[in-house]
């Protein structure tokens, strides 16, 4: 997977983007507040609709404006793709090959992107609701008997946790809504077992080649450890009269956890900030290679300010783990256009109060 | 100049409580219905009247119906001891519309639904319970939504049912018939490959 060009009109800070980036490592330098990350954003919100910096889309429209437009040119398995977006006061067009299409799901996962932003530390220093927001994200992209699951595991524990709120619960209906979440419930365990599975792997990997020397490791903690729905009740029922005197649903996998250790410590508190960012990189290094093997090529990968972090070993380690053959689009504040920490062969471009020029 | 006038408003905002309308649509009925002639205007508050006056509920499937019993129980034809349990009564028509069913229905009003304050209280349970008692009912079919609470509430009555001794079924979910795989969503065919029969 590669982008071949992408083009904004109206897009936050930039004027009249085109970005041609090239087939390997592209590097964005510039100063602060230029519109780097803008570039990357400006790419995500086009394959995903989405945007990782706002959820109110009326603040991606560059200052007064009320319309933007995104479109890019790519190439997919060999073959070109064309995808725009167009956005009109809240109202949002896709087009596909210059069809239009009706729904965001016809636009999702037409071009896989794996982006790397500073906040991504989150997860691994965060709460454990970001690590499970990832497992969701991730699962839910790969698997739609996944994502079914955990709609309905979502709506039902709302619905129970309601009853539970109750001055004295009915015992008989809460029960009624435990047999739904034990069969929801051991889909999305038994799945996000198999997934942190594949990725502990894949995550050691990277690390290694990051990181060299530590070890890094990587469980998937369940917080009520049954595949089937039948242990999984069980687990429920043993655990009704705790809930009740509670009034919330204690247990299930809205509470399961990721662990990180590093060196055999959690990283989550031991892990000094290099480490806690090198793992959190090596968790999305591990999440390319994953798209790789399931869709047989490279996601394009993005790395938001990700050099300013490392300390320059880091860097360069960073640099030669990168999988030959991947698109990566990097920015950095780095006057040297992050060249003196990144000796690889790469393109460079200078963005300066939202132009952009080929260096 | 109807912009503000208190009766258009009043208008409006009764057809905006209606399932499906907005405010342009509720303004353009409005409009409709103030330049129509007087006669067609009254001629759909006399129906409206009439259709609250004279449908009501079954007393026995607790349908909505013009005349009681309802048409279905009425009907001797029908295999009463076969009970078909539906959320809402656009739920018997649509499997009436297919025709294939000879039994009698329950409508329950709705489903369990503790957010929205609804329990079995709120329901026609209660109800359905004691047709059990007095009607010589061989099989309950559970017909409520493929939804979380829709499955909640079969769970719920089936539990009912059987402590009663009477055989209680759910609707199998799955492929749609005459449809190509493709083009069925992955949760629906998910469901469908757990509920697989053997040949």
């Amino acid at each position: 997977m590669r982008v071949t060009r992408l083009a904004c009109k109206g897009f936050r800070c930039l004027k009249d983007l085109s970005f041609d980036p090239g087939p390997g490592v592209n590097i964005l330098s510039g100063d602060n507040a230029q519109g780097k990350t803008s570039v990357l954003e400006a790419l995500l919100f086009l394959v995903t609709a989405r945007s990782h910096r706002t959820t109110k889309e009326g603040d991606l429209a560059a200052h007064g404006a009320h319309a933007f437009d995104i479109s890019g040119a790519f190439e997919r398995h060999g073959r070109p793709l064309a995808m725009e977006i167009h956005w009109r006061r809240g109202q949002k067009r896709f087009k596909v090959n210059g069809a239009v299409q009706d729904r965001v799901s016809d636009i999702l996962g037409k071009v896989h992107v794996v982006f790397f932003s500073p906040e991504d530390v989150e997860l691994v220093r965060g709460a454990g609701a970001v690590r499970r927001r990832f497992l969701d994200m991730e699962l839910s992209q790969l698997s739609g008997r996944y994502l079914h699951a955990l709609q309905q595991y979502r709506q039902v524990l709302r619905q129970r946790n309601e009853l539970l709120k109750a001055p004295r619960p009915d015992e008989s209906l809460l029960a009624i809504w435990e047999q739904q979440l034990a069969r929801h419930g051991a889909i999305i365990t038994a799945e996000r077992r198999r997934f942190a599975e594949t990725l502990r792997g894949l995550a050691r990997d990277a690390y290694q080649r990051i990181a060299r020397r530590e070890d890094f490791e990587m469980r998937y903690a369940a917080n009520i450890d049954a595949d089937e729905p039948e242990a999984f009740l069980e687990a429920l029922e043993a655990n009704r009269a705790r809930d009740i005197k509670r009034g919330a649903s204690t247990r299930g996998p809205h509470r399961d956890e990721l662990d990180f250790e590093i060196g055999g410590q959690p990283a989550r508190n031991f892990g000094s900030q290099g480490q806690q960012r090198t793992a959190a990189l090596a968790l999305k290094l591990a999440e390319l290679e994953l798209v790789r093997q399931i869709g047989g090529e490279y996601p394009v990968l993005m790395l938001d300010d990700v050099l300013s972090e490392l300390d320059a070993r880091r860097s360069r380690q960073l640099a030669g783990a990168l999988p030959a053959g991947v698109q990566c689009i990097l920015t950095a504040t780095d006057p040297g256009g992050g060249r003196s920490v990144l000796p690889v062969e790469h393109t460079a471009f200078v963005i300066e109060d939202g132009c952009l020029e080929r260096k | 100049m109807l912009l503000n006038a208190p009766a258009m408003e009043r208008l409006v905002d009764a057809f905006r409580q209606l399932p499906g309308i907005g405010r342009r649509s509720a303004e353009r009925l409005a409009l409709h219905i103030l330049t129509a002639p007087a006669e067609e205007a009254a001629a759909l508050g006399d129906a409206i009247a009439q259709a609250r006056r004279r449908i009501t509920t079954c007393s026995r499937c607790c349908d909505l119906t013009e005349g009681d019993p309802c048409a279905v129980c009425a009907d001797p034809a029908r295999d009463h001891s076969l009970i078909c349990v539906v959320e809402r009564p656009a739920g018997a028509i649509a499997i009436e519309k297919g025709r294939g069913f000879r039994g009698g229905y329950h409508v329950l009003h709705g489903a369990l639904n503790p957010l929205e304050g609804i329990g079995p209280d709120e329901l026609t349970v209660e109800h359905l319970l004691h047709r059990l008692d007095h009607e010589s009912v061989e099989e309950v079919i559970i017909a409520t939504n493929a939804t979380a609470e829709g499955e909640a509430t079969a769970h719920y009555l089936g539990k009912l049912i059987t402590a009663k001794g009477v055989a209680v079924s759910r609707i199998a979910h799955g492929v749609p018939m005459g449809g190509g795989l493709e083009y069925a969503d992955d949760a629906t065919l998910s469901h469908a490959l757990d509920g697989r029969i053997r040949l």
